[in-house]
């Protein structure tokens, strides 16, 4: 169950009448655009830190074991 | 759409152009799907970057990385109910804590998880490579 204030579930329908879709149709809609936009920004970002990366030998996941805390 | 929950050797295999999972860690990292991680990254990627690399400026860029991910809400953070699994499948799947909590990390978000531990995760059936992620 979602709820939404009424001002803003007046607005969704308004936009979904002007669109010609459904109010859960609207919403399927900007939920999905949302969420790609968003990991689109995080693959971006990624992208750009990503930029200088550097040659360190390999084995990563080795290096991991290697330098976790000993029990 | 399937959902992955990354280990540290995937960000670090992301950052270093000599390891055998580059490319495809690139291609998981940088593909607009939702992907995660567990706060233990932070500290295993700059441990890495730190002591073994002595590189500060890749390890800035591995904390940008997780920074990154955790934007994009994919920063599972351990709490005594993940532990606890994790205390569970170590025993079980003869695991570190280490290892098993990123398993547990991505049951509890119902993702997939993806390492370049092919050892004691990818072999074990409890992982996928890169390369196999980058191919679903």
């Amino acid at each position: 169950m979602v709820s939404f204030p009424d001002e803003l579930l007046e607005a969704v329908d308004t936009e979904a009448s002007r669109r010609g879709t459904t109010r859960s149709g609207l919403l399927r809609t900007f939920a999905d655009e949302g969420l790609r936009r968003r990991s689109a920004e995080r693959a971006a970002r990624i992208a750009e830190l990503m930029r200088d990366c550097a040659s360190h030998g390999g084995d990563a996941a080795e290096l991991v074991k290697r330098h976790r805390p000993r029990t | 759409m399937t959902s992955w929950l990354a280990d540290s050797s995937v960000l670090l295999a992301r950052e270093d152009v000599d390891d055998e999972h580059h490319h495809h860690a690139r291609l998981l990292l940088e593909r607009p799907e939702p992907i995660a991680t567990l706060d233990l990254a932070y500290y295993e990627v700059t441990n890495v970057a730190a002591r073994a690399w002595k590189d500060v400026a890749a390890a800035r860029r591995l904390r940008g990385v997780v920074a990154a991910l955790a934007a994009d809400g994919g920063l599972v953070r351990a709490d005594e109910a993940l532990i606890a699994a994790a205390a569970d499948l170590a025993t079980a799947h003869t695991l570190s804590v280490y290892d098993a909590a990123y398993v547990a990390a991505a049951a509890a978000i119902g993702a997939r998880l993806v390492s370049c531990d092919i050892r004691d995760l990818v072999s074990g059936g409890l992982a996928l490579s890169p390369e196999e992620a980058a191919s679903v």
